[in-house]
């Protein structure tokens, strides 16, 4: 990145903080309902010195984590096993669809019943999202193989199953890696809407809690230690697909979101 | 043999014979249902009308590139030798000897799209070659190379098979090409339907030089009998 790229970016960032923070100070925004920057970089100053968050984020972690992995997994499965058998595919296709429309959030409360309010419930919830986008991607990917690459490795003597792991498999993980990134997030996402909407533990019931006390620092801190999360475990993600994908150097991995 | 695509017939009736350890090129305007002819040798499609007989394994260098751009050279080279499973490390032996022989040595960790257009083609060269099919299908395998790499890669195709006994059936659209490199060129009529419509032995001496013996007399003779009757099926296949 270029150095003055580098220079604006951080620009635009401390600009939009002063802005508030001299807002706040000048009294021209309320304080009740906005906080301020310096109060709510204390507050996560304070909320990481004294330790009392580091079991909420490890909640949060390991409720993404699981859901990512369980819905990772059985995306990747299925979109394998239905990008391979077209009738399976054509069978419950309508269904899929139909699931998908479905708001995740309005199965939150069943899932809360369901699993109770322990991560279960939570890590159901990051599961049907993880799912979903995996699922299509992978499907996408493995019907997206170049032809031509799986008729030279039939010549060549590849087996079905030599077929999936030296062709099908690395062509398609472009997109499944495409897919990787967007789902951390969401996975994150769900995890916390469920523990916002019932749980003892985690940065969404932080963040619950500040807000039922209108403890708007609080809630600006949560969602400080929230968005810093995100950003650490997506990189995590990053490097990865770097290292998998190094084979395609130079050809659009790098998304200026990544 | 005939083969449709839906309503499209492209080649029919087309009867071809072609002698074990002879380099045989399919010679004819586009679009005549050249590769069709080669993807039905290779088994990739059924004839609609009509038998295929193979004596033998075929080996197929596509038009496209056909590398895996998540192997290197070296991999790739392997993975005919790794699908019959054959030992890791002696299959990894044989193919460097193969990048060796392609002139690719030095190049065997890089990746496919580390390469140019004409390594590209050496590597498939050894891909296609390090499983020793008795027959090698080359589809217009050098078409978009510039003209003196594909110069070279011509001569370097006549090394590996000149002593190997393969039969090498070698598709183009370049007649000068097919001379060149050939003991027998057929002539495809232009499509839909197209068959053999002529059959021609090329008497060249063997070894050929490549470089010189396309102002050979003989060589201008035989290309002129050729193009006389290949120049009407490029017409004919203008006009539709």
């Amino acid at each position: 990145m270029r150095a003055k790229t580098a220079v604006l970016r951080v620009m635009t960032g401390v600009v939009f903080l002063g802005l508030w923070q001299a807002g706040v100070t000048a009294g021209k925004l309320d304080k009740f309902f906005f906080s301020r920057p310096s109060d709510i970089a204390a507050r996560v100053w304070q909320m990481f010195a004294k330790g009392a968050v580091w079991p909420h984020l490890g909640t949060t972690l390991a409720e993404a984590l699981l859901s990512f992995t369980i819905g990772v997994t059985a995306g990747v499965f299925f979109g394998f096993l239905l990008a391979r058998r077209p009738l399976l595919a054509d069978v419950l296709e309508p269904y899929i669809r139909i699931a998908n429309a479905l708001p995740r959030v309005v199965l939150a409360p069943l899932f809360l019943l369901w699993f109770g309010l322990g991560i279960w419930s939570k890590v159901a919830l990051g599961v049907t999202v993880v799912f979903f986008i995996v699922f299509f991607n992978t499907y996408q990917g493995v019907r997206d193989v170049d032809p031509l690459l799986i008729n030279n490795a039939r010549i060549l003597g590849a087996s079905e199953r030599q077929l999936v792991r030296h062709v099908i498999l690395p062509s398609a993980l472009s997109w499944i890696f495409s897919s990787l990134h967007i789902s951390i997030g969401f996975a994150i996402i769900a995890v916390v809407v469920g523990e916002y909407l019932g749980s003892a533990r985690g940065i969404g019931y932080l963040i619950a809690q500040a807000e039922g006390v209108f403890d708007t620092t609080g809630v600006f801190a949560g969602m400080t230690i929230l968005a810093a999360f995100v950003l650490v475990v997506g990189s995590g993600v990053t490097r990865l697909e770097r290292w998998l994908l190094r084979w395609k150097a130079g050809r659009g991995i790098d998304s200026p979101l990544s | 043999m005939t083969r449709r695509f839906a309503a499209y017939t492209a080649i029919e009736s087309l009867d071809l014979e072609v002698r074990a350890g002879r380099f045989v090129s399919l010679v004819g305007p586009s679009g005549c249902g050249k590769s069709t002819v080669l993807n039905l040798v290779a088994r990739l499609i059924a004839p609609s009308e009509g038998t295929v007989e193979v004596a033998g394994r075929a080996g197929y260098m596509f038009q496209q590139d056909a590398l895996l751009p998540w192997k290197t050279v070296l991999d790739n080279v392997a993975l005919g030798l790794d699908f019959k499973r054959v030992p890791a490390k002696e299959a990894r032996e044989q193919a460097r000897q193969w990048i060796t022989r392609v002139g690719l040595k030095g190049f065997e960790n890089s990746y496919p799209h580390q390469l140019s257009g004409g390594m590209r083609k050496r590597a498939t060269m050894a891909q296609t070659w390090i499983v020793d099919p008795e027959i090698v299908l080359m589809d217009e395998p050098f078409s978009a190379l510039d003209v003196h790499t594909r110069h070279r890669m011509e001569g370097e195709v006549l090394d590996l098979w000149s002593g190997s006994k393969k039969t090498v059936l070698f598709v183009t659209h370049d007649l000068e090409e097919a001379i060149a490199l050939s003991d027998e060129v057929a002539l495809l009529s232009a499509g839909p339907a197209s068959r053999v419509i002529g059959s021609y032995a090329i008497d060249l001496p063997r070894p050929r030089n490549l470089l010189d013996m396309k102002t050979d007399t003989r060589f201008v003779e035989i290309y002129r009998e050729i193009w006389a009757r290949l120049r009407d099926e490029v017409v004919r296949s203008h006009a539709s």
